[in-house]
C-alpha cells in the first residue's frame, strides 16, 4: 500500500521534472532563481485550496464550493480589514466564514443525505451571491502595508505566501497521515459502509473535512486579497476546477480512499510549471488552455492504465502461485 | 523505468505543441501586449492594430490575455511571467484598474516601461504604490458616454424611461461611460433611468438581465448599455418579448454586430472607438519609449457615434 503510494507520487514527479527540463531547454528565462520564486508564489493560491480539495476528494466527495467560498471570506476579511480591526481578529473572521460554510456544506451532506455534489453546488452559487450582495458587486481595496506583507514580505528571501503554503502543507500532511482523523479520512472514501459498520461515526468526521475544505478556501483568501491588496466579489471562479486538476494530476483517486497530498503539492506545481511556461515562450492563450487540458487528461489515463496493468500483475502473479 | 518512458514520450509530444509558439529572436526589441480577453471582438480589433504597427516598425510582439476577462490573478500570473522574460515594454490592458498595480509595480522595479491601454489605472492606488506608466492610450471615456446621452436625449425628444446595463463594477471604463452618459441627460428631465444594473460585460448576461428588467418596468423604451456585447444581449431579449423597434438600444465600441444590428435598425447608434487605433499607438509609444523618446503622458484616442445614416460610411 506504502510503497504504491510512494511509486505513484514519483511518477508525478518524474512528470515535473521532465516539464521543467523540457522548459529550461526551450527557455533561457525558466530556469532562474526569480522564475522558480515566482511560480511557486503563484501556485500558492490554487496548492492550498487544494490541500482541503484533497481531504474532500479521499473521503470520496467534491467540493465545488471553494472558489466561492475564496471570495465570500475574501469579502469578510477585506470589510474587517476596512473597519480597523486587529489584523489577527480580521483573518479569524474570514477564516470563521469558510469554516462556516464548509461547515453547512458537511451537515447537507451528512444529515440532508444530499450528494456532495449537489450540496456544494449550492453553496458555490449562495455563497457567491453572498459576496456580489455583501459588497453591492464592488471590490474592496487598499489596505494597509501591515496586511499586505502577508503576500510582499520576503522572509529569508522567499516570498511569504510560499512559506504560508509550506506551513499548510506540513501541518495537513501530519493530520492525514498521523491522526486518527486523517486514517478515517481514507476509511471512508475506500469503503465509507464498512467504516461505518466498524463504529466510526462516518457523518462527523465527514463534516470536518467539509468544514477543513472551507478553511483552506479561506487560507487561499487571505493571501489572494493581500496579493490583489483588494477583495473582489468575483474572485476565485472555476478555482474549484483547478483544484480539482491539481489533485487529480496528483494521483487521488476521484473514486475517494487513495492519494496523498505530496501528489497534490506536485499537481499544483506542475499547473503552475506549465503555465509560466506557456507564458514565457509566448504560446497564443487559445494553445495554453488545449495544452493545459492536455495534460490533465494525460496525467490521468496514464495513471489509471499504470495501475490497471499493476492489477493484472498482481493478478497473475497470484494466479501463478495458486497453480504452482 | 516503463512510466519515465511514457512520461518522456509526453515530454516529447508537448515540446511539438510549444515549438510552434517559440519566440527566440534577440535581435529585435520585444514588447508584450496583456490584454484582458482575447474572445471579444474588441480586443481582437486591438491586437490586430498592435501586429500591424509591430510588423512596420519591426519589432517582436508577444500578445497575451487570461481565459477569463475577470480573472485578475492570472492576468498578474501573466505580468510577472513576462517580466521574467525580459520584454523592453510591457503594453498592459488591466483587468481591474487597482488589483493589477501590483504587478505593474512589478514590471516598474524590473526597469520595465509600462504602457496603459484602454482601462486606466486607479490613480490612488497607482500612486500610493509609486506607480507611474510612461503613458495612457485609450477612448475618453467619458466623453463617449456623453456622445450617447445627448444622441438618447435627442431622438426621444427629451422623453424616455432609460434601462442602463452596466460594465462589471470598478472597471473605470464603464464607470467614466456611466458618468459622461448621466451628465449629458442631466440636462433632460423628461429622461428617466428606471434601473441600472451590471451585466458584466457578457452577452448572455445582458439577454437576462434586460429581459428582466423588462418584466419589473414595461415602461422601458431606451437601454443604454456599457458595451455592445451586452446591447446585443438587450436586443435578444427585446426581440424575444416582441418589442423590437419600440425600445431603443444605444451601446459603446460599435462592433461589427452592433454595426450589422444598427444597419438592421434593432440597434439604434453605439459610441465607436478606434481599438486598432489604440493597439497601433500603443506599440509605437513602446517603440518610442525603446529609442529613449518620451510620449506624452496622455494619448486620447477619437471616439465617435455610428448611427443608421452613418453606419455604412465609417471604417
Amino acid at each position: 500500500m506504502i510503497t504504491s503510494i510512494g511509486r505513484r507520487q514519483l511518477g508525478t514527479l518524474a512528470g515535473l521534472a521532465g516539464l521543467c527540463a523540457l522548459l529550461t531547454v526551450l527557455t533561457p528565462h525558466f530556469l532562474t532563481v526569480s522564475n522558480l520564486l515566482n511560480i511557486t508564489e503563484q501556485t500558492t493560491i490554487n496548492a492550498v485550496i487544494a490541500v482541503g480539495m484533497t481531504f474532500v476528494i479521499l473521503s470520496g466527495g467534491i467540493d465545488l464550493s471553494v472558489g466561492s467560498l475564496v471570495a465570500l471570506s475574501g469579502i469578510v476579511l477585506g470589510s474587517a480589514l476596512q473597519l480597523h480591526l486587529p489584523l489577527p481578529v480580521a483573518i479569524l473572521l474570514g477564516l470563521l466564514t469558510g469554516a462556516a460554510c464548509g461547515l453547512v456544506n458537511g451537515v447537507l451532506i451528512t444529515r440532508g443525505r444530499l450528494p456532495p455534489f449537489i450540496a456544494t453546488l449550492g453553496m458555490m452559487s449562495m455563497a457567491r451571491g453572498a459576496a456580489l450582495l455583501y459588497t453591492d458587486g464592488r471590490p474592496i481595496s487598499g489596505f494597509e502595508e501591515g496586511f499586505r506583507v502577508l503576500s510582499t514580505g520576503r522572509p529569508l528571501m522567499i516570498p511569504s505566501p510560499v512559506l504560508l503554503m509550506a506551513g499548510v502543507y506540513l501541518a495537513a500532511h501530519f493530520v492525514l497521515t498521523r491522526t486518527i482523523f486523517g486514517r478515517y479520512v481514507y476509511a471512508i472514501g475506500g469503503n465509507e459502509e464498512a467504516t461505518r459498520l466498524s463504529g466510526v461515526r462516518v457523518g462527523y468526521y465527514k463534516t470536518q473535512v467539509y468544514v477543513l475544505s472551507g478553511v483552506t478556501s479561506a487560507v487561499a483568501a487571505v493571501t489572494l486579497t493581500a496579493r490583489l491588496n483588494s477583495a473582489q466579489p468575483i474572485a476565485g471562479i472555476m478555482y474549484e476546477l483547478d483544484a480539482i486538476a491539481a489533485t487529480v494530476i496528483g494521483g487521488t483517486s476521484l473514486m475517494g480512499g487513495s492519494g496523498t497530498l505530496v501528489g497534490t503539492l506536485i499537481g499544483a506545481l506542475i499547473m503552475g510549471v506549465l503555465r509560466n511556461g506557456l507564458n514565457l515562450i509566448g504560446i497564443s492563450s487559445f494553445l495554453q488552455q488545449v495544452v493545459i487540458g492536455a495534460v490533465i487528461i494525460a496525467a490521468v489515463l496514464l495513471d489509471s492504465t499504470l495501475s490497471a496493468r499493476a492489477a493484472s500483475a498482481r493478478a497473475k502473479r497470484t494466479a501463478a502461485n495458486a497453480a504452482a | 523505468m516503463c512510466r519515465a518512458g511514457r512520461f518522456a514520450l509526453v515530454a516529447v509530444a508537448m515540446a511539438g505543441l510549444f515549438g510552434c509558439g517559440r519566440d527566440v529572436e534577440r535581435s529585435r526589441p520585444r514588447v508584450a501586449l496583456v490584454l484582458k480577453t482575447l474572445n471579444s471582438p474588441f480586443f481582437i480589433d486591438l491586437q490586430k492594430g498592435a501586429e500591424a504597427a509591430a510588423q512596420r516598425l519591426d519589432v517582436a510582439l508577444v500578445v497575451q490575455a487570461a481565459e477569463r476577462e475577470m480573472d485578475v490573478e492570472k492576468q498578474m500570473q501573466i505580468i510577472e511571467n513576462l517580466v521574467q522574460t525580459g520584454v523592453d515594454v510591457l503594453c498592459v490592458v488591466p483587468s481591474g484598474s487597482r488589483e493589477i498595480v501590483p504587478a505593474i509595480a512589478k514590471a516598474q522595479r524590473g526597469g520595465i516601461p509600462v504602457v496603459i491601454v484602454d482601462e486606466r489605472l486607479d490613480e490612488a492606488t497607482a500612486r500610493e504604490a509609486g506607480v507611474r506608466p510612461a503613458t495612457f492610450v485609450g477612448s475618453d471615456n467619458v466623453d463617449g458616454g456623453r456622445l450617447a446621452g445627448r444622441h438618447l436625449a435627442e431622438v426621444t425628444g427629451g422623453r424616455a424611461n432609460v434601462a442602463v446595463l452596466e460594465g462589471i463594477p470598478g472597471h473605470e471604463s464603464g464607470d467614466a461611460r456611466l458618468r459622461g452618459f448621466r451628465e449629458a441627460i442631466a440636462v433632460a428631465p423628461g429622461i428617466r433611468v428606471v434601473a441600472s444594473q451590471t451585466a458584466n460585460w457578457e452577452r448572455d448576461q445582458g439577454f437576462t438581465v434586460f429581459q428582466n428588467l423588462l418584466q419589473a418596468h414595461p415602461e422601458i423604451d431606451a437601454v443604454f448599455a456599457c458595451n455592445d456585447v451586452m446591447a446585443l444581449g438587450a436586443v435578444e431579449a427585446i426581440a424575444a418579448s416582441g418589442k423590437t423597434g419600440r425600445v431603443r438600444v444605444v451601446g459603446f465600441d460599435a462592433v461589427d454586430d452592433a454595426r450589422r444590428a444598427i444597419a438592421a435598425g434593432t440597434m439604434d447608434a453605439s459610441v465607436a472607438q478606434y481599438p486598432s487605433e489604440m493597439g497601433r499607438l500603443a506599440v509605437e509609444s513602446a517603440v518610442r519609449l525603446i529609442r529613449g523618446e518620451t510620449v506624452p503622458a496622455e494619448q486620447p484616442t477619437r471616439v465617435g457615434l455610428v448611427t443608421r445614416e452613418n453606419v455604412g460610411a465609417l471604417r
